[in-house]
Order: C-alpha cells, then structure tokens, then sequence
C-alpha cells in the first residue's frame, strides 16, 4: 500500500515539472506538447482550416513539405496529378481482377493497398500508416514470401515429377528467361540513357521470368525495394496473363506430329519416395547452395508436413488458413509500394516490358529443351510440356493440357506437365539463390 | 563506371544457368536412385497385398466368430 502512494507521488511529482519545464522553455515545449492546446477561431477561419485539410485541396494544391513514405520530398506532380492517375489505374485493375479473373486473390488486395497508399495526407504508406506497419512487419523482413511458400510446398504433389525425373530439366531450361533477361535488361542500361539499372535492379527484374510471386518478391525486397510495386504487379499480371502469352509461343515453336505426341503413363509413385524427396532436396540445396534455402527449406517443410500424413491439421492450416492470412497481408504490403512516386516513373514501363520478355524467352525455352531432349534416344516428350518449365503453378500446367487438348482431344498433359511445372518451382528458387549468393 | 554491365550480366547467366542445370541433375540422379533402393527394400505393392490379405483372414476370423455366437444364441 505504502509502495502504491510513494509511486503516484513520484508520477505527480514528474508530471508536473515536465509541465513546468514545458512552459518555462519553448524548446521543450515543442518536444512535450502532445497535447495540443485548443486555440479559440472565428467560425470563417475554422471553415477555412477545414477546406485546407480536405483531399480535394490536398491533390489541387499539394502541400511542398510532404514526404513519401521513404522521407524524400516528392515533385509536384506526383502529389497531385500523379495520385489521381494511380487511382485510376487500381480502379482498372479492380476490373482486371474482378471482371476478366487476372489472379483475383492477390491482385484485389495488391490494388486495394495501392488505392489505399495514394491518398493524400493521411500516409496510410507511411511508417505509422497501417499498410507501412504491414510492409515492415512481413515483407521489408521478407517473411511473407517465405510463409507463402510454406501453403505452396503444402499444396504440391511431386508425384509426377518423381514418377518422370527427367522433365526436371524442362523446369530448369525455363529458368533461361531469368538470366536472359537480366543480360537485356543490363544492356538497356548500358546503350540507352533513359534507364539507369545496376546489376541488383536487373536481377531483381529479371526474376519475373522466373514466374513466381512469391520468389520474385523475395528477390525485389533482397535486391532492389524500390522496384518492388512494379516488380510485384508486373510478376502477378503476367502470371495472370499465362493462358494468353504462352500458347502462341508454343505453337509457333511446335509442329503439327510434336503437339500429338502421346507420353507414356506414369508409374505409381510410392509414399515413402514422396516423403523422402523433400529432405533430399533440401539436403542438396544446403550442399550446393545455402543462400536458396530459406526458399527451398519452408516450400520442403511444407511438402514434408502434407506427406507424412500425421499431421493433417497443421498441413490443412498451411494450404488455408495461413496461406490465406499472408496473401491478404502480402497483397496490402505491395500495393503500399504503388505509391504514385514510386510506380509513375520510367523504369516501370521497362519493367512490364522486360518481364514480359522474360516470361516469353522461358517459355520459348522450355519448349525448345523439351524438343532437345526428344533427339536423344528414350521414351519421346511432348514439347507443349516445355511450357510448364516456368513455375506458375497449375496454371502453366493446365495451358499445356489445353492446347495438348485442342490437336488431339484423348491427349492428357495436365499430369505430365505438372513435372516440370514444380521441377520450375525448384529451379526458380535456386536461380533466386545464386542471384543473391553474387551480391553477398 | 568503367565495368561493362552486359559482359557481367553474362557471366551472371553462365553461372545461373549453371547452378540450376547442376542442381536439377543432380537432384535427377537422386531420384532414380531413391526410387530404385526405395523399390528394392521397400516393394510397396507387395507389403500393401500382404496387409490385405492379413485384414481379410482376420476379418474372416471376426466373422466366424459373429455367426459362431449368433447360431449359439438361436440354439440356445
């Protein structure tokens, strides 16, 4: 009891020579006025202050000392005509995600955030607005794109893959877009004086190549942040995009008899060679490759928790619950980066152009792997699988079954082409490794 | 900078493409060994049958047993 009344003592004693400080010294004032002492106004200047503080004011005549999200002052027009231009274009891909069906789940919260981070002072982006609390908490750390990766490994089926090792090679042959791109990328800036990327932006860009979200925003937070709004939409438009890029490219890559080749059934895959895969994996990657484990170790826990087939709680919570839970998160935190200072400028244009580049070129280059390998001797592959060599999972695999589909209507890919479509998964994440090893 | 990016973002590519092409075929030889010691010491197909043909004879047993009680009970 004693302790009680000594402590509200000391507590009054404080409080209130922090308040005779506050008025004796301006300076200190500054620092402790918390509470703002309410001024007595006429009626018309209390109008006026509140016309000031409206967003109709705030986009028409910008207020010079506001600062981004990163504390940099911002040009005029990214303050004004800039904000309202953002805001049209999350309102197009509102209709994207809702009307044509582009990737809905990440896209809506992706265009949300950015609606929601171009609004003029309140700085919902900032570092005490809530999408900048979302954006350090997981993705500046990047624990979004990992526990990501955890639901993906829980909702994968390496069955097809270890029933047909080989077509592994076709998920590494489309990693190709990746590299191939950064080297086009590099030269952009090297021959052009419009862009300006260092190595760590092109890798971070190239990576869309590799199709795969979660990866390519992994590498964008690692490599280059600023880019990450860009990157992030480029990468998810694109994946959206799958059934509309790739099956021109895989016709005019194939001829009429490759498209019917039919591939021989896979063979029964036992469940002990499935819960053995993921570790083997992992234990490879450790050996050769220790920068691409964070990837490769949750997408393994994952796989590893859903084939042991004791714990199908916890795998149910990570191909739902969880995975839901981050997506809504994760998509938040990217649109926070569509502020329009960070997305209005050159290099996004280059950015959505060369990743489409690098989603083409892996395309291409699995289907023409695909085709390398049927000149050796062996059971014959059919190339249309090639495309599914990019990590966009299912909806990689299900375009190769489809256009299978359209030559021969009893040709079923869907399973073949799910070999390398996690083969890509893989291989997508230790091209991700290797472009971080060089820049430690 | 006097460093001619593109020259760096080829050896980027040799050594990416690379890396990947080695740990895929590596991991390629890993699987057909796995699958053929798994299949070797393992033979699933066997043990699943033999289970069976367990769960049947003492199904076969519980079964006996059931008609054995009941055709007591109706003697009785």
């Amino acid at each position: 009891m004693k302790s009680v009344v000594f402590k509200f003592l000391t507590l009054l004693v404080f409080l209130t020579s922090a308040t005779l400080f506050a008025s004796a010294d301006v300076e200190h004032a500054s620092v402790a006025n918390a509470e703002k002492a309410y001024e007595v106004k006429p009626f018309s200047e209390m109008f006026g202050g509140f016309l000031e503080s409206t967003g109709i004011n705030a986009l028409i005549n910008p207020d010079p000392n506001e600062l981004n999200s990163h504390d940099e002052p911002m040009s005029d027009f990214h303050k004004s005509w800039g904000r309202i231009i953002m805001i049209l274009i999350t309102f197009l891909l509102f209709w994207l995600a809702i009307r044509k069906g582009f990737e809905p789940l990440l896209l809506l919260p992706i265009a949300f955030g950015g609606l929601l981070a171009n609004i003029p002072i309140a700085g919902i982006a900032g570092h005490d607005g809530f999408l900048g609390i979302i954006y350090e908490m997981g993705l500046a750390n990047q624990l979004f794109p990992i526990l990501i990766f955890m639901g993906v490994g829980a909702m994968t089926d390496f069955g097809p893959l270890l029933s047909n090792p080989k077509t592994a090679l076709l998920g590494g042959a489309a990693q190709f877009g990746i590299f191939g791109t950064l080297v086009g990328a590099v030269a952009l800036s090297e021959y052009t004086t419009i862009f300006d990327f260092s190595l760590q932006q092109a890798s971070a860009i190239s990576i869309i190549g590799g199709a795969d979200g979660p990866t390519s925003i992994f590498i964008a937070t690692a490599l280059a942040p600023e880019l990450l709004g860009a990157i992030a939409v480029a990468s998810y438009s694109y994946m959206a995009m799958v059934p509309i890029i790739q099956p021109p490219i895989m016709k005019a890559l194939t001829n009429d008899a490759e498209r019917k080749i039919k591939m021989t059934t896979l063979r029964h895959v036992s469940r002990l060679e499935k819960l053995v895969f993921p570790i083997m994996v992992l234990v490879l990657a450790i050996l050769v490759l220790p920068e691409s484990t964070p990837l490769i170790g949750a997408f393994m826990f994952g796989n590893f928790l859903k084939e042991s087939g004791v714990v199908d709680r916890l795998s149910d919570t990570m191909q739902n619950a969880l995975i839901n839970i981050v997506t809504i998160f994760l998509g938040l935190a990217v649109g926070s980066k569509l502020a329009a200072d960070q997305f209005l400028v050159a290099d996004t244009l280059a950015i959505l152009a060369l990743g489409i580049v690098a989603f083409s070129v892996g395309t291409a280059s699995g289907v023409i792997m695909a085709k390398i390998m049927n000149l050796f001797p062996g059971n014959k592959i059919n190339p249309l699988i090639g495309s599914a060599g990019v990590s966009a999972v299912p909806m990689a695999a299900r375009v190769s079954n489809k256009v299978g589909m359209q030559y021969d209507k009893s040709n079923m890919l869907l399973m073949h082409a799910m070999g390398p479509n996690v083969a890509g998964v893989i291989g997508s994440a230790v091209a991700a490794g290797v472009l971080i090893s060089l820049f430690q | 900078m006097d460093t001619n990016l593109v020259i760096e973002g080829f050896k980027f590519m040799v050594l990416g493409m690379g890396t990947v092409f080695a740990f895929l075929i590596i991991l390629i030889g890993l699987m057909n060994v796995m699958s053929m010691v798994i299949h070797k010491l393992f033979p699933e197909p066997q043990a699943s049958g033999e289970s069976h043909t367990q769960q049947g004879s003492k199904n076969n047993k519980v079964i006996a047993a059931i008609t054995a009680a009941i055709s007591h009970h109706r003697q009785g």
